[in-house]
This record gives C-alpha cells, sequence and structure tokens, in this order.
C-alpha cells in the first residue's frame, strides 16, 4: 500500500493503518528526538508528543511536502519546545557556575576528545545545532532541513558553516586530532 | 584543504553525539501503547467539553443538589421510616432542561428522518441524553406517574436513536418516527415541557 492510500485510511478512523503509518516513521522520528535531546526519557516524550500531534492534525496535511518532512517538522517543533521548557526549569536548578565555561574548558580539565565536542555542541546556539545534528549527524540535505525547519537553503548553509566555525574554535587545542 | 579535513573529521567525531539505539532497539511498542493511551484521554477530554456533555452533567448536578437540599430540609425525626421530602424547585428546573433538550432533539429527528437521512450527531446526543433518562428515572422526579409513563417512553426512544448505526436502513429510522407518533410521545413531552412553548416561539425548535 503507497503512503497516500495510508494516510486516506488514517483519515477515515482505520486503526490498523494509524499503526502502520507509526511504524514506518517511528525509528526516524525517535532518532531525530534522540539526538536533539540527549535523554532517552526525553526523547520518548518527544516521539510520543510528535505522533500524537501528527494523527490530529493530519487533516492539515495537504501533502504538498513529503510526509516525512511533514512529520521531521513536527518532530522538531516539539523537541525544540520542549528543551527549551526543560532549559527553564534547569536553570533554575544548576548553580551559575557549572553552567559557565562549557567552551572555554581547558584541555587539562577535559581531557576526553568526545566528552568536550558533545559539551562544544550542544553548547551551540539552538538554530546552529539543530541544523549540524541534521547536517552532519544524521545525513539530511540542506533542501531537507529547509523544509522542515521552514527556513531557506541558503539559511541553512550559512548556519551549518558558522557551526563548524564555532565548533573548530571550540576545540581548537585538539587541532591535531585533524591536522595529522 | 585544513577545513576539508576538520569537516571530515568532524562528520566522524559527531556520530557518537547523543548516539540513538540501533533502529532494532527502538522502543516503538512501548511508544505506541502511551500514544494511543494519550489520544484516548484526549478524545475522553474533548468529549467532556462538548455542550452536550456539559449540559448532561449540568442536569446530573442540579438532580443531585435537589436531593441534597431534599434531604437537608428534613429535620431528623426518631421515627423509622424516615421519610425524605425533595426540592420541588430544583426537580423541576432539572426536569425543564432535560425536556427541553429532549424535545428539540426529537424534532429536529423527525424533521431530518422526513427530509432525508438523519445524521449521526443525533444517536450522539441520544446518548447522551439517554444517561440524563435514567438518573431522572431514578430519582424522585419518577414519582409522578405521568412523567415516568414519559420517562419510560423517552428512555426507549432514545436507546433506538442511540443504536441507529450511520448509514441506517429507512425502515429502522420510520419505526422509530412511527413509535413516536404511535405513543404520542413528541405531544406529551411538550405538554410536559414548561419551556417548550417559550423555545418554540423563540423558534429554537
Amino acid at each position: 500500500m503507497d503512503e497516500r492510500e495510508l494516510i486516506a485510511r488514517v483519515r477515515a478512523g482505520d486503526g490498523a493503518a494509524e499503526r502502520a503509518l507509526y511504524d514506518a516513521h517511528v525509528d526516524r522520528v525517535y532518532r531525530l528526538a534522540c539526538r536533539l535531546a540527549g535523554d532517552d526519557d526525553l526523547a520518548r516524550e518527544f516521539t510520543q508528543d510528535t505522533f500524537v500531534r501528527a494523527f490530529e492534525r493530519l487533516g492539515s496535511f495537504r501533502g504538498e511536502a513529503k510526509f516525512s518532512t511533514w512529520l521531521h517538522a513536527i518532530t522538531t517543533s516539539v523537541v525544540l519546545n520542549g528543551l527549551r521548557k526543560v532549559k527553564r526549569l534547569r536553570r533554575r536548578e544548576v548553580d551559575l557556575d557549572d553552567a559557565a565555561g562549557v567552551t572555554g574548558t581547558r584541555r587539562s580539565a577535559e581531557p576526553d576528545l568526545k566528552r568536550r565536542l558533545t559539551l562544544a555542541i550542544d553548547a551551540l546556539p539552538e538554530g546552529y545545532r539543530t541544523v549540524f545534528v541534521m547536517h552532519d549527524v544524521e545525513g539530511y540535505t540542506h533542501e531537507e532541513i529547509g523544509a522542515t525547519l521552514g527556513i531557506e537553503t541558503g539559511t541553512s548553509k550559512a548556519q551549518l558553516s558558522r557551526a563548524r566555525a564555532k565548533l573548530r574554535d571550540s576545540l581548537a587545542d585538539f587541532a591535531g586530532e585533524w591536522v595529522s | 584543504m585544513m577545513d576539508d579535513r576538520f569537516e571530515q573529521w568532524l562528520r566522524e567525531a559527531a556520530r557518537d553525539y547523543h548516539r540513538p539505539p540501533p533502529p532494532g532497539d527502538t522502543p516503538r511498542e512501548e511508544m505506541w501503547r502511551a500514544i494511543t493511551a494519550r489520544r484516548a484521554a484526549r478524545r475522553r477530554w474533548g468529549l467532556a467539553t462538548q455542550p452536550a456533555f456539559r449540559w448532561g452533567v449540568g442536569i446530573a448536578a442540579v438532580l443531585a443538589l435537589g436531593v441534597a437540599i431534599g434531604r437537608w430540609s428534613v429535620a431528623p425525626v426518631d421515627r423509622a421510616p424516615q421519610i425524605v421530602v425533595s426540592s420541588p424547585l430544583a426537580y423541576r428546573l432539572a426536569a425543564a432542561q432535560y425536556l427541553t433538550r429532549t424535545e428539540a432533539l426529537l424534532t429536529g429527528f423527525r424533521a431530518e428522518t422526513r427530509a432525508g437521512e438523519p445524521g449521526g450527531q443525533f444517536a450522539t446526543q441520544a446518548r447522551d441524553l439517554l444517561a440524563t433518562t435514567r438518573l431522572m428515572l431514578d430519582s424522585p422526579a419518577a414519582n409522578d406517574v405521568r412523567l415516568k409513563s414519559l420517562l419510560e417512553d423517552l428512555e426507549l426512544v432514545l436507546a433506538q436513536i442511540a443504536q441507529l448505526p450511520a448509514g441506517a436502513d429507512r425502515e429502522d429510522v420510520q419505526s422509530i418516527d412511527q413509535g413516536l407518533e404511535q405513543r404520542s410521545v413528541l405531544l406529551r413531552l411538550r405538554t410536559a415541557s414548561p419551556a417548550g412553548a417559550a423555545a418554540r416561539a423563540q423558534g429554537a425548535l
């Protein structure tokens, strides 16, 4: 059964079609949620929220874009809004001194390159990080990112370039890793 | 050159960034159960915020208030059995609201039956009113013999409408219509409903 027919069946209230549509897309949605959220419980919560919203709003899907693009747009919106709420909550809990210096940590203080890279990506501005994760980590094209995030392809390219530049600065003391 | 090397290194190194479990390990069953539960909860909440449901709850609340006032207004006495007097005002108000809504439903149902096929909204409204009818039958409002007889007829009619499937046979619909006619349900309903005349005068029915 092709996806358009599957969507028509879901709209008609076919429960089996809902499950089939979920099965076809859940891996990718969950994967993106994991990458952006960095926490399994949050990723599950965001994935569930994405599908609840998608099924509720399926009537508004006009089929102009691919269904996966439409669904991933809901995913990124759910994840980014959810993370903003989580950040606000955590900001109240975390001491200001602990939060500072993520990118300025010296090598002696944080010898593990992967850990430093993770912290540096986490510290990127939200737009840069989203584009970087989608493009460099998950392999989306700039066209897909543009359609998903509702931005121009050129904006996606520019944000990726700035994200890489910031990461390069943050990891400058590890330059030997990629120069050699 | 340096940029290319860095980008290549970055891509490889970033593969481990918040690495998700492999596709086979996606907790799909667990998440699906949560999704269906959340959707069911939202549907229930949506139903609870519909005007028809709120009316039902309102009428039930008025009935309960009537019982409470009735019990409160009777001074406790030692002799048994204790007589519970209901509040006539509360019951009259609840009955008036219920009868007006039922009259509106049945009038609309008959009009659509004669014009063609009645819409599915009648079944939903009938289910809602059926619950109130049973509440009324169990309340002191049913002490009135005429009202009790009317409520019993309404229970039957509303149950029939509530069970009508979408795209029901014309014969099923006509048999409900005939039942309404033969037992003069609408006439008795209009006689019993104090608000009916006013509502009809305003063109609501």
